[in-house]
């Protein structure tokens, strides 16, 4: 199932003018913004997990399912640095910790969601010619317990990494090209905002 | 109260654009509030660039070259105001107003690869068992296919302590004659009299390298990384101008990284200024 996917991803890129990237992988806006888009398609399904790996009514199989398809998203080494108003000092998680921690919140009932607002970087070069960007999102989560009472609220600022790769693949004898988009490390910020 | 009006009247008109305009950029999110604090906070050091050149508009679209309002200088002077934090009366008065003039008039952009703008991360570390803040000064090099943060200076006051300026006529008593070669430097272990100024036998040039002090300091292991405490950056792309962007966490209109100072500067004053941030260049 995994490869018949693998080949329609590849046969989509071919067909709406992905090929085009292959011979020159410098981007004008209209690059960009397709990457752009690639790239927030990631991070609405990094959204779309978080939502279910936090929600309770998420049994506990499922949600660990979900962790790995989350984790998948993500470059190898990638970590989560999160601090709050209170406390500043960044506690660093890998992913997979960072996402376990979010299942076994002690809440009887909780509320993520995530504001419309989103800010995509300009995507720069490193030294090894990998284009990277930050997105940054906005997220509101709320506690309840048993009582159905709001015991914590907080909306935090999340910059995500974006590491975009230029990659070629062989499909029926033709070299296609492709944009692989990863992310990375992701720093999470309480905000003010209530 | 005109000092008042100067602050609320920007920030009300930014309020309002932006409720006409607030769903234009996003589509992630489900959250059905307000959210125009976040689409006017400046949520990127490159948002700040792109909306400091005019290359955002007031609804976060992206401008690009060709594109009608691209830098346009009328709209820019209208919306850099709002890219300093209202809330400080130093960076509010007739200094701004002169440098917005300044850069409007003469076409003045602050660019991403353009050198000459710095990030100084404010951190704990641990040197000889205490905490202690160390400040590192972090620079944009180009290499390879693209660029790289690289550490370009560091503030320790510790190590600013083992040079202090010290008195000139102090100074001037602490020398070799140029004669001493012909005694086979004799006389040389008066260097190592005090060690406190052993610098002043050293080149009317010379300088400390506190980055080889601090390398030095932590492959000793005397001196351990604990966490960053904050983040800004400092500018000196523009003609005459130095400013300092950090980042306000709070509520309102005028949130995010924003101008919390700004100082006009002559060319030799920034050059002096420059050597502090980047000392090898």
């Amino acid at each position: 199932m995994k490869k018949v996917l693998f080949a329609i991803a590849f046969a989509f890129f071919a067909l709406t003018g992905y090929q085009a990237f292959a011979q020159e992988p410098e981007l004008n806006p209209e690059r960009k913004q397709a990457i752009d888009s690639l790239a927030l398609e990631k991070v609405r399904d990094l959204s779309k997990y978080v939502k279910l790996i936090g929600s309770k009514n998420t049994p506990w199989s499922e949600a660990n399912r979900v962790i790995d398809r989350a984790e998948e998203l993500f470059a190898p080494d990638a970590e989560i640095g999160v601090s709050s108003l209170s406390k500043t000092k960044v506690e660093y998680y890998k992913v997979r910790k960072y996402l376990e921690r979010l299942m076994r919140l002690n809440y009887d009932r909780v509320e993520i969601d995530w504001y419309k607002i989103q800010y995509v970087s300009d995507l720069q070069r490193q030294p090894d010619g990998t284009y990277v960007g930050v997105i940054t999102i906005f997220q509101t989560f709320k506690g309840y317990d048993a009582e159905g009472r709001l015991v914590y609220q907080d909306t935090t600022k999340k910059d995500i990494t974006v590491y975009v790769k230029r990659k070629e693949t062989q499909i029926g004898g033709k070299l296609i090209g492709f944009w692989d988009v990863l992310l990375g490390d992701m720093r999470v910020k309480e905000t003010t905002h209530k | 109260m005109t000092k008042f009006l100067k602050i609320i009247v920007p920030v009300l008109l930014l309020a309002l654009f932006y409720k006409a305009n607030a769903q234009v950029v996003g589509n992630l999110g489900d959250v059905q509030v307000d959210e125009r604090e976040f689409y006017t906070m400046t949520k990127q050091m490159g948002q700040f660039m792109h909306r400091f050149n005019y290359e955002e508009d007031p609804s976060g679209k992206r401008l690009y070259p060709g594109d009608k309002d691209y830098r346009n200088p009328v709209k820019r002077r209208e919306s850099i105001p709002l890219l300093f934090d209202l809330e400080n009366p130093r960076t509010n008065g007739t200094l701004r107003d002169f440098f917005i003039e300044d850069l409007t008039k003469n076409n003045q952009y602050i660019e991403f690869l353009g050198g000459e703008w710095f990030s100084e991360v404010s951190a704990k570390f641990i040197w000889k068992g205490k905490e202690v803040d160390v400040s590192m000064i972090l620079a944009i090099e180009k290499e390879g296919l693209g660029s790289k943060w690289v550490l370009s200076n560091v503030f320790f006051s510790e190590f600013q302590k083992y040079f202090p300026q010290g008195e000139l006529s102090e100074r001037e008593k602490h020398f070799l004659h140029p004669q001493s070669h012909e005694l086979d430097f004799m006389n040389i272990y008066k260097i190592f009299e005090d060690s406190q100024v052993i610098e002043y036998y050293a080149s009317n040039e010379y300088t400390p390298d506190y980055l080889t002090l601090f390398f030095y300091e932590i492959k000793q292991g005397n001196l351990k990384f604990d966490h960053v405490e904050s983040v800004k950056f400092h500018v000196l792309q523009i003609d005459n101008w130095y400013f300092e962007v950090s980042w306000f966490n709070r509520s309102g209109y005028n949130s995010g990284w924003l101008i919390s100072n700004l100082i006009y500067l002559k060319a030799p004053e920034k050059e002096t200024l420059l050597k502090i941030y980047q000392p090898r260049q």
